[in-house]
């Protein structure tokens, strides 16, 4: 459960950002988390849950996700597929069963909508 | 004047909101200290390892053979990470290299900000000023560490065969984010079903980059492969 001390962390840094522009609460957080980013979306809104009722500041708070994907590149002859968090099992137009991962492993505070 | 519309009549309280633009990982701070540690390394001239596995896979066991064969040949010191005890410390410390245990207090996984603190004890360690070798071992868990990057040069998974084959599959992260895989106990292949090509192919298709390595620590089956790996690892470094 890692996905509680990244809240932890990202909450410090709401409190920080609240400071500078002199908010005193935040209204929405909005993220994007990819499939690969070793984060599960259910226990990072789970951990966010819990702790901004704990928090002056984050109580009400909305958290939204967007989830990106995942492109999977062949090795062989370079085609990309576009994935969700499903890894194709080999190469749409070539057969080959080696596949790179790019992208999708993202965890971006994207912006923080405050009053 | 109402400052997020920019309109001339006051407006209702709840209006009254500010939208900052941040995009910034969360990574980010991680990744920061991340950098300073692998510039502390490279200064001391160090080739750092971060290994991970599930509980019990045999870390530790792997860390004392390595020790015992080519500790006179590089200078090995080792960040132990665990979540309450002292004990794997106090293993690598009985075979005569420096070593700093870290509890985490619960935590999962190692960070980077625990690895810095860690490396600056361990150069105070009698002999931990002046390395070849670096090992940090993770908390046991295949999960979290792999979403930190303590600053290490190569991350290496480690999978036992009584923990069947299975693991690159329902654990991909640690796969794909590893340089290295070791398939460890296989002196055990007798007892348990683990078609090791297999679990080799598997990996390889989640990251074709990947080396792999299988081996026996106890017996010490296959484990000159290991230590020439190491070898290179250390020699590449000091070109
Ligand atoms: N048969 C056999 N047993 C092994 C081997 N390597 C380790 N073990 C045993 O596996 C158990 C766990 O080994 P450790 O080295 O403590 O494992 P670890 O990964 O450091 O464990 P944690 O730090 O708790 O995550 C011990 O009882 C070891 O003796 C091996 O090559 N063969
Ligand atoms: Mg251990
Ligand atoms: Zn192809
Ligand atoms: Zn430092």
């Amino acid at each position: 459960m890692h996905e509680i001390s990244l809240v932890q962390g990202l909450f410090q840094q709401l409190a920080e950002l609240a400071r500078q522009n002199n908010m005193t609460k935040v209204v929405t957080v909005t993220m994007e988390i990819g499939p690969l980013s070793g984060v599960v979306e259910d226990s990072f809104r789970f951990g966010f849950d819990i702790l901004s009722k704990e928090d002056e500041l984050l109580r009400d708070a909305e958290l939204i996700i967007n989830s990106t994907s995942v492109i999977y590149r062949c090795t062989s002859c370079n085609t990309a597929h576009e994935s969700g968090n499903q890894r194709p099992d080999c190469c749409t137009q070539c057969g080959d069963s080696f596949l790179i991962a790019e992208g999708g492993d993202e965890l971006i505070l994207q912006k923080v909508e405050m009053e | 004047m109402c400052d997020s519309c920019g309109c001339a009549s006051p407006v209702e309280e709840d209006t009254h909101t500010k939208t900052v633009d941040v995009n910034e990982s969360l990574f980010a701070a991680n990744e920061s200290i991340a950098k300073t540690n692998r510039e502390h390394f490279e200064k001391m001239g160090a080739v750092a390892i971060n290994l991970i596995s599930s509980p019990g896979s045999g870390k530790t066991t792997l860390l004392e053979h390595t020790i015992e064969a080519i500790g006179a040949e590089f200078r090995i010191g080792v960040i132990e990470g665990d979540i309450e005890t002292e004990r794997d410390a106090d293993r690598i410390r009985a075979k005569g290299v420096p070593v700093v245990q870290l509890t985490t207090g619960g935590a999962c996984h190692l960070d980077a900000a625990m690895t810095h603190k860690g490396f600056h004890r361990l150069q105070k360690e009698p002999g931990g000023d002046k390395l070849d070798l670096l090992f940090i071992e993770n908390v046991g868990n295949l999960v979290c560490p792999t979403s930190f990057d303590l600053g290490e040069h190569y991350r290496i998974v480690l999978v036992s065969v009584p923990e069947g084959p299975d693991k690159p599959v329902k654990y991909p992260k640690a796969f794909t984010s590893s340089d290295t895989f070791l398939i460890t106990k296989i002196d055990l292949l007798e007892h348990f079903d683990f078609p090791v090509d297999e679990a080799k192919a598997e990996a390889l298709h989640l990251n074709p980059r990947l080396q792999i390595f299988d081996f026996s620590s106890k017996t010490g089956e296959n484990f000159d492969a290991w230590l020439d790996y190491l070898r290179e690892l250390v020699a590449n470094f000091k070109k």
